[in-house]
């Protein structure tokens, strides 16, 4: 957490690069893994890795394709990483995600002739608004009952995973796709491109932004503080007067408004439609995100470009290779691993 | 030839260094047959970390271990076991609603795994108790047992595993005298059997009642073995603190009383609680009705048995904890339905028993834990941004002015040894303007240059104004330095003494629920 920034503030590059030692030699231990299995099964292990690697810098598509996937899964991992900072586990990302994707649509659509600089932000707020919402119940029950967060926010992703359905073929479906699917939003509401061709949205940089502010929340405010404390040890926390059933419930819902945020995003800059489907594996993504980079909040922006960069190319090597792209979820299997061992390593 | 039988077990230039704090230097130490070998040293002094070496937990730098001439390779506890060496850690961890047969068969090896059968074992167990007159129901559950009972289901544990040389590290720290007694005539047992004991402590009276031979470390260094016949209790002292205090200038070796407190107790009190009630779930209270008053410039002594009611009455002043009857008044005024935060904000610092569990953030920095309790105040915040180099500052000032031994304030403080810790909750409380000193057993498990340093802060404080509620489990600290002492038994003040009437037996009568109502 912060206190791993405290140190890299204080210490300079030199120490900086011995905290990545373990992260470099992670990356190349599960490459290396998971090249044996490639080469047992008969693949060019280099050809593939060159492309796992190489995609996202080659082409400019290849870059807008990694900047764009990167946006839901920083915002996943920190929809995790938050709670997890005050000792709480948010794995319903995804139904917020949902949750977030169907208020936005909600609004665009609702709302469709409305101008762009209305329509626009409200859209974002539906879907973090919605986000909210959906980790509401969970954050409540935890505040009121104590009941394990882990358990119920899982349960209400089935809940959105339903709903979104139900939105997508009943509400405004749209007759012509073959797939589960809405009409698309007002114009209004589409997110500016920051680059026309190939396409890229301005998500990106409310993505950073976000990024940016949470860091600051959690390592240089005092609010951020308890978070962090109540994380280390509730127990003291409550002690030394720091209100630990609030911070749950804040974390909780912070955590859920981020994941809501993704979801309007995807909806306004990348589909501008409601899709079924439209949370891909975010959630898995991010919780791998956020537990590589062991909820340090400076570290999650850059692990999320690295497993970006991993998703791009593991597309690009089943296209052009044939080799299926859940190997690189293996890989990523395989760092998350090593990163946790190394841990193990060190304190011996 | 005439063949000289080697020691049971010999540690040899054992180097172990955490970064670049070097905590073991070249140490050698030699474990003879059937012996109660004493390792004494101040808290820091590596003693933990020499006996986490051999007991597997930490790979050492430098060094080899030698068990009956064989050097061996121990990379785990696992191998520790098996080569017949056991350890009782200081903060041992149990399952507690495991029972003890349960908690002490688990992770050893089952004869018949399928059945979970535990008979055979429970059997075992009774032989082991009988043997050593180590007392535990093996069908009770562990969270129904007291700290005593606990660790002697942890001592079984290693028995069980037949262990040749058992280590325990600082194993009376929770015990009561008589179970202090009971443990070492169980040691003397195991030994009179043919086992080894490593006693880890900083208690010299200890040492010299049980032990055979004693060994002093300081600052990872091995400074002596000797046999207790030939050693003093001052050639200990001196080499355990070596030149860190004056011994003619000790609190805790002084040979006059303490002197009166200077404050006249005039004017209204700085703490004053009236018919304070706390009732748990179950229908006995654990704060009954108890009134009591704290002034300014005085140390007030609550004595008592653990667990009758201490940690419920100081909870409750502080708001932990919502009383159901009573006042609590602060500086005059009543707080009532203050929240624990405004109750710190005016004036009240709190120094909890359980350092680990309820006094730090174990995996945050010393700095970050040096403004918990304050985060949210200038100059540390200010509209609610943190002031990082002024925390930072703030903490290096303490480790300098409290002598905490770290790297520095970038360090976790979960790794800071028992007396660091408490020097840094300590500072942390003493760092603040406050009116009122609340200290639950502050200086338990500490030892003794730490424990002369926390008396002099405390009674300085004391004579600048502070008014201090000290609530303790050790008479002889409370005697020490309070000004009156008051008696808790079954979550009610049983008794009132003034210094001139202090009396070791009277109070532990009085501890143990005898008294006269007055
Ligand atoms: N895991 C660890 N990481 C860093 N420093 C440690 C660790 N364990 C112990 N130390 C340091 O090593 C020194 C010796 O500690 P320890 O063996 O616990 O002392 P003792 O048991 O004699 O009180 C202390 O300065 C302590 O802070
Ligand atoms: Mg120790």
């Amino acid at each position: 957490m912060s206190e791993q920034s405290v140190v890299l503030r204080r210490q300079g590059l030199g120490s900086v690069f011995q905290a990545l030692v373990p992260y470099i030699v992670a990356v190349i231990a599960s490459f290396a893994a998971a090249g044996i299995v490639l080469a047992v099964m008969g693949f060019n292990v280099p050809r593939a890795y060159a492309t796992i690697l190489f995609t996202s810098f080659r082409t400019p598509n290849g870059i807008i394709q990694t900047l764009i996937k990167f946006v839901p899964l920083v915002l996943q991992a920190l929809a995790f990483t938050i709670p997890l900072a005050a000792g709480k586990f948010n794995i319903g990302g995804e139904g917020q995600l949902i949750a977030g994707a169907i208020g936005a649509t909600t609004v665009g659509i609702m709302l469709a002739g409305w101008p762009a600089p209305l329509l626009l932000p409200l859209v974002l707020l539906g879907g973090i608004v919605m986000g909210a919402l959906w980790i509401l119940l969970p954050a409540w029950l935890l505040y009121r009952f104590s009941i394990n967060e882990i358990l119920t926010t899982v349960l209400m992703n089935f809940v959105a995973f339903e709903l979104i359905d139900y939105v997508a073929t009943n509400i405004w479906p749209d007759p012509v796709a073959g797939h589960p699917t809405t009409i698309p939003i007002g114009a209004g509401g589409f997110l500016p491109r920051l680059i026309q061709q190939p396409p890229l949205h301005a998500g990106l940089l409310i993505a950073i932004f976000i990024a940016i502010l949470v860091y600051f929340y959690t390592d240089h405010t005092s609010a951020g503080y308890e978070l962090v404390a109540t994380g280390a040890n509730a127990r003291a926390s409550r002690v030394y007067g720091i209100n630990v059933r609030n911070i749950f419930f804040l974390s909780l819902l912070l955590g859920g408004a981020i994941a809501g945020l993704s979801g309007a995003i995807e909806v306004a800059g990348v589909h501008h439609r409601l899709i079924a489907g439209i949370q891909s594996n975010f959630l898995l993504l991010g919780l791998i995100i956020g537990l590589i980079a062991k909820g340090n909040h400076l570290a999650v922006p850059f692990v999320a470009f690295f497993i970006a960069v991993l998703e791009v190319g593991a597309s690009a090597m089943q296209r052009t290779l044939m080799i299926p792209g859940e190997m690189v979820f293996i890989v990523e299997a395989f760092i998350l691993l090593f990163v946790l061992l190394s841990d193990v390593v060190r304190r011996r | 030839m005439k063949q000289v039988s080697p020691p049971l077990l010999q540690l040899q230039g054992i180097s172990k260094s955490f970064g670049p704090l070097l905590a073991l230097k070249d140490v050698n130490l030699t474990i003879q047959h059937r012996e109660i070998h004493g390792l004494l040293g101040g808290n820091g002094a590596g003693k933990t970390t020499l006996m986490n070496v051999l007991f597997g937990l930490y790979k050492p730098n430098a060094g080899q271990v030698i068990l009956r001439g064989q050097t061996i390779h121990i990379q785990s506890p696992r191998d520790a076991i098996h080569h017949g060496i056991g350890m009782v850690h200081q903060h041992f961890l149990q399952v507690p609603h495991f029972t003890v047969v349960q908690n002490i068969v688990l992770g050893s090896r089952l004869h018949n795994r399928p059945t979970l059968n535990l008979t055979r074992a429970t059997e075992r167990i009774q032989d082991l108790c009988q043997r050593f007159g180590l007392e535990a129901d093996p069908n009770a559950h562990i969270i129904d047992l007291p700290m005593g009972v606990r660790q002697r289901v942890e001592i079984l544990k290693a028995l069980y595993r037949g262990v040749d040389v058992l280590i325990l590290d600082e194993p009376t720290t929770n015990l009561t005298p008589q179970e202090v007694d009971s443990l070492f005539e169980s040691l003397q047992r195991m030994v009179a059997e043919g086992m080894s004991v490593v006693f880890i402590t900083h208690k010299l009276r200890e040492v010299m009642q049980v032990c055979d031979t004693i060994s002093v470390l300081r600052a990872g260094e091995h400074q002596l073995t000797l046999p207790r016949t030939q050693v003093s209790e001052e050639l200990i002292v001196r080499t355990m603190v070596g030149s860190d205090i004056d011994l003619d200038e000790s609190i805790l070796f002084a040979a006059t009383a303490p002197q009166e407190s200077s404050s006249s107790r005039t004017g209204p009190p700085v703490l004053d609680v009236q018919g304070l009630t706390l009732t748990a779930e179950s229908n006995t209270p654990q704060v009954d009705d108890v009134s009591l008053q704290v002034h300014a410039g005085e140390i007030v002594g609550i004595a008592g048995v653990a667990g009758n009611g201490q940690q419920e009455l100081l909870e409750a002043v502080l708001g932990i904890r919502t009383a159901d009857r009573g006042q609590i008044r602060f500086q005059n005024e009543e707080l009532g339905h203050c929240s624990t935060r405004d109750r710190l904000r005016r004036g009240i610092a709190y120094v909890p028993e359980d350092r680990v569990q309820d006094g730090i953030l174990p995996t945050a920095t010393i700095a970050q834990n040096s403004i918990l309790g304050v985060h949210d105040r200038p100059p540390y915040s200010q509209h609610g941004i943190l002031k990082w180099p002024i925390i930072t500052q703030h903490a290096q000032h303490l480790i300098a002015e409290y002598h905490i031994q770290t790297q520095g304030a970038g360090q976790q403080a979960g790794n800071l040894s028992g007396g660091n810790l408490q020097r840094l909750i300590l500072a942390r409380a003493l760092a603040q303007p406050i009116q009122l000193l609340i200290l639950h057993n502050p200086t338990s498990g500490l030892d003794i240059p730490t424990v002369e340093q926390i008396y002099r802060q405390i009674r300085q404080r004391r004579q600048e104004g502070l008014a201090v509620l000290l609530v303790s489990d050790d008479l002889d600290e409370l005697m020490l330095l309070s000004d009156r002492i008051a008696v808790l038994y079954r979550g009610a003040l049983v008794g009132h003494l003034q210094q001139k009437d202090f009396d070791k037996y009277e109070i532990g009568r009085m501890m143990s629920g005898v008294y006269n109502h007055v």
